[in-house]
């Protein structure tokens, strides 16, 4: 194969990092660990929605990517309408994710009310027409250059953390992930639409013969799974480059935390979020050239040691 | 209780079985001698279309008659390809070694997947299948010296007498036409009617002894085998091959084959990819924008023809003829 | 939900499917004979590239290009005819781009293939055309396998190879006073390539510098930080990135959110393409080394100008690195076809090899040994522009074309080899 000869001279490398990792100090080790909570809490994020419509609607929805890639440009338009100034950030964290959710809203009326009965093969297929359709669609209405998203002057820059230094985004983001998951659990535990979000998971016939409407419990559900998409693309988008295909990279990773979590168990999506964030973070210190791997290997020995999931499935 | 899945049934396909010799035969007839009458780029398009019809049924052998959510299928297509290619490049062996072992490497990492896999239900098989799969794709994409990386293998060179398009044609064409017979003799076996019998009530299956397991695993290898040989043909038509063969996407785009004809036909595949074959190349002569036109006909098929059409038409013709009965979904966690 | 209307909807999806079906069939010309043509038909270039996905950023500059340049030449005329072209979306899929590359040549009877960004696409569509002795001329794929080991008579490029920028930057930076390096790229064939490139380059032009280590890090990685953050614990004085046109805005992201390029050199390929610090605007790093062979701002010729206004008037937005790829391509199509006399496939390859032609950077050949487009490079700095909402380059180098060419003898001996 030509080309092959040239590349064996890199992987004879003298040194690499993780070569290195053996005689890297703790700071290394500890500011890789912020790293990857970090990314394990934007990824919560992300999932949490997923995992809420998997457990009440029972909806494998494929277009969650897409909900977070259209967050992520919405968040773009919303900061740069506001003269891309500071304060555009925060708008952007305001309005982008009812943007979001008021799609999810005519999405779920429109179409995925007439497919709650049928199987998971089905919906997922029409989720998957959504994902064309959006990909489609971001690309008419926003053109094919790259996007970037500046974040508030308080949070650019980096602070320096036991010798390495960290950017403060990623301190933010430590503080915002915690701050939803407990949201999340006071919404499910202490509003009455929560509890009945938890209900209808768990037995939804019961709720039914209680009288409860469920026809707008799940719109409601599915309206926030796609607030969570939706925020998750703003606080994802100072980070990346907002680009058409960005749904595409994170989707298959939402659905193997959701399905390694425990189908529609959001804090079983809260604890693989944290492995897989952190275990894909430390794959990077240990195991460089083979990072790309570490999500779908955590996934499958997951999955064939626990083969219904880490945490209890609602289902 | 969800509905029951639209899904193939046994009593039909027996009874078309006699029925159905002489017109498989007039039409094998006539897609011979077609090459001679259409301009050559019909005749490539028509070996694209039995090399993705073959996928497709192949894919339908283990998620319509098996039951199993197999939600990364297109693994076992570049598998066979890949072997194929390597074979060639890497190894001194002759050509037409690669050519045989590529569908029983693709069965060989099937066993191995689906031993795996079996063990799980629903959306867990799937996914796990789903995990598996791109670790395959990570593998391929990641191990230049072996596979070439994300550049991939082009150039190969085929043996005479497969060298042309027309010699291309008439291998694909029959290669076709035996694996979709040997499908459908097995599908009407009994191991195909037990293997539905586990799709369609798992739990009386295992009461009266069936090995559900055994039976599933047998038939995930079986769909991989053939697709194994798709991937072959494949090779044997572009001569090259990439990572994007075994990507996710590729799989779901096999997945809307099967629905579009409809998976409760033995044929409905077939169909459906040679419609999604013709219908990208016409789209996509007129608008960069397939992918829409896709994603509209998948919303109105899932919401409005579910059974695809030649289900439709099958059930307009054949109507009455036995589809229903209540039993356990098939998917269901 | 009664059943007539499934049947009322399914007859109608049948019969729009029978349509279409019909319609392109019947589309489709019957294929007749290549060879030469009356030359009042018009010359048809079948353009193949990614029209969907992250890549569509360059796709589009590239076409925009290309088409500007025909509309140039085709107001004068070519041949006492016209050059047109046929598009078609590849998806970033090589077999995609093999179905269109038949479709293109054995249907619509096209007289040259041009396109694609997808390395592997751009491979495979080389090995058709070699077959079917069909043009291709590559105007986005950067592997120099293309031009090199797996070159032949029938496959062009437009643009400067990886080989072509990694010897670049090794080229400017050997007359620095840096020994300590440190490499890092994408772990993918581009990626690679540029870093093999420039490092054999620079232990070449410099053999006393020093490798500390390498990184490399996965396409579409989210976060560069951690990378970033052990790179420094080493202390190299220099870190020499090929990463890839999607991954570049996210990782000049982490190189200023760490002040990185505070205290390591920085070099990237393309990290002074207008594609990629226009998005970013202020937040791009100042001081970042960069190669880029094309910004509308430089050189400050006649010609510059021109191509620049053209395509603002046209576009409404300034042209990128990729839009003079296309805007070449179009033009040497051209210069070919006039120099070559006839509509013919094999006359215009005599003609395009060695050719010569006016660009907007100045004199611009492909080389005859090997199909390779000799264009000079510009080796600049990042930097704040006070007209500008985006940082441009600054102290910009002009590296000639034949100071970075690889040598023709190591491209044939890689040609054997294969």
């Amino acid at each position: 194969m030509p080309g092959a000869p040239a590349r064996q001279k890199t992987a004879r490398c003298p040194r690499s990092i993780g070569e290195d990792a053996g005689d890297m100090d703790l700071s290394a080790i500890g500011s890789q660990l912020l790293v990857g909570l970090s990314r394990s809490m934007i990824l919560f994020i992300i999932s949490s929605g997923l995992s809420l419509v998997l457990g009440v609607l029972r909806v494998p929805n494929f277009a969650h990517g897409s909900l977070y890639m259209l967050g992520a440009f919405t968040a773009f338009t919303v900061a740069t309408a506001l003269g891309g100034g500071p304060g555009g950030f925060w708008w952007a964290v305001a309005l982008a994710p009812l943007v979001v959710a008021g799609i999810c809203l005519l999405v779920e009326r429109g179409l995925l009310q007439a497919i709650y009965h049928r199987e998971h093969l089905m919906q997922m297929l029409l989720t998957y027409a959504l994902v064309l359709i959006f990909s489609d669609l971001v690309k008419l209405i926003w053109g094919v250059e790259y996007k970037s998203l500046m974040p508030p002057p308080a949070l650019t820059g980096a602070f320096t953390f036991l010798g390495t230094s960290f950017p403060r985004y990623s301190l933010f983001l430590l503080i915002v992930g915690p701050l939803v998951a407990v949201a999340l659990w006071l919404f499910l535990n202490r509003t009455r639409l929560g509890k009945i979000c938890r209900a209808t998971a768990t037995d939804r016939e019961m709720v039914d013969a209680l009288g409860i409407n469920s026809k707008w419990v799940f719109a409601a559900v599915f309206v926030l799974g796609g607030w969570l998409a939706g925020l998750g693309g703003v606080f994802m988008a100072p980070t990346v480059n907002i680009v058409l295909g960005m749904d595409h990279s994170i989707i298959i990773s939402a659905f193997l935390i959701v399905v390694v979590g425990g189908l529609g168990n959001v804090w079983g999506a809260l604890v693989s979020a944290l492995i897989f964030g952190v275990g894909e973070s430390f794959g990077v210190l240990f195991w460089p050239r083979f990072a790309i791997v570490f999500p779908f290997l955590i996934a499958a020995v997951l999955l064939i040691i626990r083969p219904s999931g880490l945490l209890k499935s609602v289902w | 209780m969800r509905p029951q899945p639209v899904r193939p049934t046994v009593e039909k396909d027996a009874t078309l079985k006699r029925s159905a010799l002489l017109p498989v035969a007039a039409a094998f007839l006539v897609l011979l001698v077609l090459p001679s009458f259409i301009p050559s780029y019909y005749v490539y398009l028509f070996t694209l279309i039995y090399i993705t019809a073959l996928l497709a049924t192949s894919l339908n052998f283990c998620l319509g008659y098996g039951g199993l959510l197999q939600l990364h299928h297109a693994v076992f297509y570049g598998l066979g390809a890949y072997t194929v290619a390597i074979t060639a490049v890497r190894t001194s062996l002759p050509l037409w070694c690669g050519l045989l072992l590529g569908p029983l490497v693709a069965a060989a990492i099937g066993w191995v997947m689906g031993w795996f896999c079996v063990r799980l239900r629903g959306l867990y098989f799937g996914m796990l299948m789903l995990a598996l799969g791109q670790l395959v794709w990570t593998v391929v994409y990641r191990w230049y010296e072996f596979t070439g990386g994300d550049d991939g293998i082009h150039g190969l060179s085929m043996p005479p007498l497969i060298d042309s398009l027309t010699g291309c044609y008439y291998l694909t064409l029959v290669v076709f036409f035996v694996c979709l017979g040997i499908m459908y003799l097995m599908v009407n076996s009994p191991f195909g009617v037990t293997l539905q019998a586990t799709r369609d009530n798992p739990v009386r299956s295992e009461s009266i002894g069936i090995n559900i397991r055994r039976h599933q695993l047998a038939s995930f290898v079986i769909a991989a085998f053939f697709a194994g040989v798709a991937g072959v043909l494949f090779v044997v038509l572009e001569r090259s091959v990439s990572p994007a063969l075994l990507f996710w996407s590729k799989s779901a785009e096999v997945l809307i084959m099967c629905l579009l004809g409809g998976m409760s036909t033995f044929l409905g595949p077939s169909l459906g990819a040679a419609a999604v074959v013709v219908l990208s190349t016409v789209i996509g002569i007129h608008t960069e924008y397939w992918l829409i036109v896709l994603g509209v006909i998948l919303l109105v098929l899932v919401l409005f023809l579910p059974q695809g059409i030649l289900g439709y038409l099958e059930e307009r013709i054949g109507s009455g003829r036995g589809l229903k009965g209540a039993s356990e979904d098939y998917v269901e966690g | 939900m009664g059943s007539c209307r499934y049947k009322l909807l399914g007859l109608a999806l049948l019969a729009l499917f029978l349509v279409t079906v019909v319609a392109g069939c019947g589309g489709g010309a019957p294929a007749t004979k290549e060879g030469e043509k009356p030359a009042a038909k018009p010359i048809r270039v079948g353009v193949i590239d990614t029209y969907t996905g992250p890549a569509t950023t360059y796709t589009m500059d590239a076409l925009d290009g290309f088409k500007l340049a025909l509309k140039e030449v085709n107001e004068k005329g070519v041949l006492g005819t016209k050059i047109e072209f046929l598009q078609r979306d590849e998806q970033f899929k090589v077999d995609v781009a093999q179905n269109w590359a038949k479709e293109l040549v054995m249907r619509e009877n096209v007289d040259l293939l041009a396109g694609t960004i997808n390395s592997a696409a751009a491979l495979a569509v080389s090995e058709f055309a070699k077959e079917n002795k069909v043009p291709f001329l590559v105007w986005g794929a950067m592997s120099e396998k293309i031009t090199g080991a797996a070159g032949h008579r029938y496959v062009f490029s437009m643009l400067p190879n990886t080989a072509m920028s990694g010897r670049a930057g090794a080229v400017q930076m050997s007359k620095m006073p840096y020994t300590k390096y440190w490499l890092a790229g994408s772990d993918y064939e581009y990626g690679h390539s540029i870093i093999n490139n420039f490092w054999d380059n620079l232990k070449r032009l410099k053999p006393d510098v020093q490798k500390l280590g390498e990184t490399w890090w996965r396409v579409g990685e989210p976060d560069f930080t951690p990378y970033i953050n052990a790179i420094r614990a080493a202390k190299p004085e220099v870190l020499v990135v090929g990463t890839g046109g999607a991954d570049m805005v996210p990782f000049l992201k982490a190189v200023k959110a760490t002040g990185l390029s505070k205290d390591v050199q920085v070099w990237v390929h393309t990290a002074t393409d207008l594609s990629t610090l226009r998005p970013l605007g202020a937040e791009a790093p100042e001081g970042v080394l960069g190669t880029n062979p094309y910004h509308y701002y430089y050189p400050d010729t006649p010609e510059n100008k021109a191509f620049v206004e053209a395509f603002r008037k046209e576009y409404n937005r300034e042209p990128a690195a990729f839009a003079l790829y296309g805007y070449l391509a179009g033009k040497f199509i051209a210069a070919a076809y006039e120099k070559a006399g006839a509509v013919d496939r094999e006359k215009f390859i005599d003609a395009l090899e060695g050719l010569t032609i006016d660009s907007p950077v100045g004199k611009v050949t492909v080389r005859k040994e090997d199909h390779q487009v000799v264009m000079p490079m510009f080796f600049g700095k990042t930097a704040k522009d006070p007209n500008l909402p985006y940082l441009v380059a600054k102290d910009i180098t002009a590296l000639s074309g034949t100071e970075i060419m690889p040598p023709i003898e190591e491209i044939m001996k890689k040609r054997e080899g294969k």
